[in-house]
């Protein structure tokens, strides 16, 4: 019978970068998984399904999840669905447990992010692997080129200088500065990200995301088996994906973020958004290079085109603002692969649950936000729009 | 042409569309255009533009394609240009579970699950390549350093049929010969001729008492399936057959032993969600066909017990099975495509059983289908 | 006396693979060999993809004219590597996305002959709309670099 579903309970570990981690990966996603149970008070026995996502090109294992996720210490019953859709891969956990539920077949999916990146010795060359290989790889195209196409572009169309762009970076890292799971917590000064290293052009070193060790899980459940659960329930009001060619020449104007922005218009119709800036309390955008947000915030309808430097610069989109993003640092200060994906979902559930650590917890946070993004030229995008359901 | 599927299924999702590319040796192509023109036939049959799917599930397999996220590449090819996508990494029958759950939940009237397999390696090489992939699967401290591979975890547990008296190795080539040669005369089949049991025994030997031909005949080639809702079903081209069961569950790891001594036990579990929502209370006396997907014909009897079929009339694997044809990850859809082609022919109601083979029995994750003729 | 943790382990990937070009494709990199620029068209929305595309995205359907495009076109967008990645090429180097002259997809291609030693002197080198054209590496053997670079025209 179809019903709707709901996030009942979320769990994640401290991030710290690979090098200083002393668990396995083993050991970070039973934290994780134990964390999101206790949270609900959810037994284990409770549960019938998981969804989990395995990079395997990035992680030296193939399909590593079929053996870890016995080691869990939930039994050897659960059905296991593995997802891989690359760096988007967090964000479908959700979708798919989401739709376990909806048709009737779950009642409680565990989705589990891994932390990916975990055990790499070059994890640039095996992201790299990537690149559409015969025609693009040759060219020297690996991620953070990729991802430099889109400001190069952005910056031709609206004169934005590198300081503009570093705009978000610190903001970003204000933001980890209060959330004791996020890796990097340094603050930064906008001098800081504008004389790093450059990388590529417009980019500097402290506009990228860290390679991040940490593991997260999340609580799927029919609303009816959230009753007896502890957290005020998370409606997954609205969900969907969309995709571009695999190419990068599939794209027409790299001075905006269409396919994103294409799916926004989805995803509010599905939730009778009308005003995104006044109807969204929360929200958390994977931007894993620093110039991408305010391309991201002008897709998702915060602001016009060449204005979204503009408002994050106004402060609208600081903690006490009236539109709060990545309160938890995002990617730019902690990605830990498939747990980096599922991250922003994690943390607007928390926001929205009132359950986040109180020095970022956003107050009466309704309705919130989540979106992740990933793959070749960033060709694949996710998004969802989640609401607290107060208990009656 | 009347829709009326059985009242006691729960969610009756109809075929619309269900159809495969050559299925050969080795496809001389890229990826995407294997996905492409299984998507874009079945599509075709079904009288459904891409522009009006609402989700596509793609089954492949990064280690197979040579490219981490080959679904970046299959993509589009399989619908997913401005549209709800993505990649399950098993086996195609759990991207047939995927799209009529989508429907099921009402999230879309029109869904496409297809599977691709055709590893980036040339024919020569296959066998050595595809054992390589499969050591890759399994655990990296303790299995992998020992060799593990798909081939030798079939022949372990057919060891120990063989040595625990259940089936001699002559009645293991019976079980080979028979399927081979049922499938022998048609079209889809890899192995085209008939054989004898002693042919079979005569066939090189690959791991313990299993000879190449008591293994799945490999092919290559991509799979997809069009399911729609009941309601815009009805104004489809010509629906094939109706769904009206589907589960799925995942077995245990290596150390546990389980695939030794209950190696179909995913199969039991999948076939009890299936059964349940297609309302069969004694599926031995209904189905009247199953597609199920034993890799040797140790595993047989495990399976066909698993799927409650034991001391029933039900026609095993018609069309030779996985010894006649077994298209990698795209099994579960071609498993289908067979149990929808005898629908057609016999009518009643028929089951599609596969896993995903790249570590045997080991931790796989079985789905069951259940279908009705129209 | 304590003995000491074994906390990693070493985990290798060696897999070498073939992979298939497709009649696509194996048509495009033969045209390269030949110092041509070869590229189809969707039937549908006439949309011209180079690299030549088996269908088109969109439409969904099957391309089928193919066409030579001119070795020259348009930048609109590119970036420079500072940084490079192992087995990459040796930093610093450019990459554009060039629209050839009728094509409706962009091309990615190096760019070379620009000055690199000022970073913040590159963007004025290669403004959006700027006219480059390919340059041939004179041993061609069916793969992209038989196309060596773009340079400014």
């Amino acid at each position: 019978m179809a019903s709707r579903a709901v996030i009942a309970g979320v769990g994640i570990t401290p991030a710290t970068s690979p090098r200083k981690q002393t668990s396995s990966s083993v050991e970070l996603v039973q934290q994780a998984v134990w964390g999101a149970l206790e949270h609900a008070g959810a037994s284990p026995s409770s549960l019938d399904g998981v969804v989990i996502g395995n990079i395997d090109g990035f992680e030296g294992t193939v399909l590593g999840a079929k053996h870890l996720v016995r080691r869990l210490g939930l039994g050897a019953e659960l059905p296991v669905s593995i997802l891989n859709t690359g760096g988007t891969t967090g964000g479908n956990l959700m979708q798919v447990a989401a739709r376990q539920v909806r048709s009737g077949d779950r009642q409680r999916v565990l989705c589990i992010g891994g932390p990916t990146f975990f055990g790499a010795r070059d994890l640039q060359a095996a992201i790299n692997t990537n690149s559409p290989m015969i025609v693009e790889q040759p060219l020297g195209m690996g991620a953070y080129h990729m991802g430099a196409f889109y400001p190069s572009a952005y910056q031709d169309r609206f004169g934005a200088s590198v300081a503009d762009f570093a705009v978000s970076a610190v903001q970003d890292h204000e933001h980890a500065a209060r959330n004791p799971y996020a890796h990097l917590r340094n603050t930064l000064t906008i001098d800081d990200v504008v004389t790093a290293k450059p990388l590529s052009s417009p980019m500097t070193m402290a506009m990228v995301c860290p390679v991040s060790t940490s593991a997260n899980a999340l609580l799927v459940t029919s609303q009816q088996a959230a009753v007896t659960l502890r957290p005020t329930p998370v409606l997954i009001r609205a969900m969907a994906t969309s995709s571009d060619p695999y190419l990068g020449g599939g794209k027409n104007d790299f001075a905006a973020m269409e396919n994103l922005a294409i799916l926004a218009q989805k995803v509010y119709q599905l939730a009778d958004v009308r005003n995104p800036r006044e109807e969204i309390d929360v929200v958390e955008v994977f931007c894993p290079y620093a110039p991408m947000q305010p391309m991201q915030l002008e897709a998702l309808g915060f602001a016009p085109p060449g204005g979204g430097i503009g408002l994050i610069r106004s402060g609208a989109t600081r903690i006490d603002g009236d539109l709060p993003v990545n309160l938890s640092g995002g990617p730019l200060c902690t990605n830990a692969g498939v747990a980096g994906e599922l991250a922003p979902y994690v943390y607007v559930a928390l926001q929205l649950m009132g359950d986040a650590p109180e020095a970022m917890q956003v107050p009466d946070a309704r309705r919130g936000l989540a979106h992740g993004t990933g793959g070749t030229f960033f060709q694949f995008e996710n998004l969802a729009i989640l609401e607290r359901q107060e208990r009656s | 042409m009347r829709l009326n599927p059985s009242a006691e299924a729960r969610d009756p999702v109809p075929v619309l569309g269900i159809a495969a590319t050559p299925l050969v040796a080795e496809s001389d192509a890229v990826l995407d255009e294997l996905v492409f023109d299984a998507v874009s036939r079945a599509l075709r049959e079904a009288g459904i533009r891409k522009q009006e799917v609402g989700l596509s599930v793609t089954a492949s397999l990064d280690i197979y394609d040579g490219r981490s996220i080959s679904s970046g590449l299959t993509n589009a090819a399989s619908g997913g240009y401005l549209a709800q996508s993505y990649r399950i990494e098993g086996d195609a029958g759990q991207a047939v579970v995927a799209a009529a759950q989508t429907i099921a939940a009402g999230d879309a009237d029109l869904a496409v699950a297809v599977g691709v397999y055709n590893p980036e390696v040339s024919a020569p090489d296959r066998r050595a390549f595809l054992q390589q992939i499969s050591n890759h699967g399994f655990e990296p401290h303790f299995d992998r350093p020992v060799a593990m591979s798909g081939e030798t975890v079939l022949g372990l547990h057919a060891g120990r049929v063989v040595d625990s008296g259940d089936l001699t190795e002559e009645q293991l080539a019976l079980i080979a010969a028979a399927a081979i040669t049922r499938g022998s005369t048609r079209e889809r089949s890899a192995r085209t001729t008939a054989v004898s049991a002693a042919d079979v025994l005569a066939s090189v030997r690959v791991n313990g008492v299993l000879r190449e031909l008591m293994l799945p005949a490999e092919a290559t080639g991509a799979v997809a399936v069009v399911l729609g809702s009941l309601a815009r079903a009805r104004r489809a081209l010509h629906p094939r057959a109706v769904l009206t069961g589907w589960g799925q569950a995942t077995a245990d790891t290596t150390a546990s032993g389980q695939w030794l001594v209950d190696p179909a036990v995913a199969a039991r579990r999948a076939s009890l969600e299936a059964y349940d929502r297609a309302g069969l209370a004694e599926p031995a006396e209904q189905v009247g066909a199953a597609e199920l997907t034993a890799a040797t014909p140790a595993l047989l009897a495990p399976t066909v017990d698993a799927l409650g079929l034991a001391k029933s009339a039900t026609e095993l694997c018609p069309s030779g099975g996985v010894a006649s044809c077994f298209p990698g990850v795209a099994n579960g859809a071609l498993r289908l495509l067979e149990a929808v082609e005898w629908l057609e022919g016999n009518g009643g109601r028929a089951v599609a059983h596969a896993t995903d083979l790249l570590t045997g029995p080991v931790a796989e994750t079985a789905t069951v289908l259940v279908a009705e003729g129209i | 006396m304590t003995q000491p943790t074994i906390t990693t382990q070493h985990v290798h990937w060696d897999l070498d693979y073939d992979v298939h070009l497709g009649a696509t494709w194996g048509r495009f990199m033969h045209g390269l060999i030949e110092r041509k620029i070869l590229a189809n068209r969707c039937p549908e929305c006439s949309r011209v993809f180079v690299p030549p595309q088996a269908y088109c995205e969109s439409c969904f359907v099957r391309t089928d004219e193919w066409l030579e495009l001119p070795p020259e076109g348009a930048v609109e967008a590119f970036t420079v590597a500072w940084h490079g990645f192992r087995g990459g090429p040796t930093p610093p180097y450019a990459i554009a996305g060039i629209r050839l002259d009728g094509a409706s997809t962009l091309l990615m291609h190096f760019v070379r002959g620009l000055d690199l030693s000022d970073p913040d002197a590159v963007r004025a080198q290669l403004p959006t709309g700027s006219r480059v054209r390919a340059v041939w590496a004179e041993e061609r053997t069916g793969q992209i670099l038989d196309i060596a670079h773009f340079e400014k025209v």
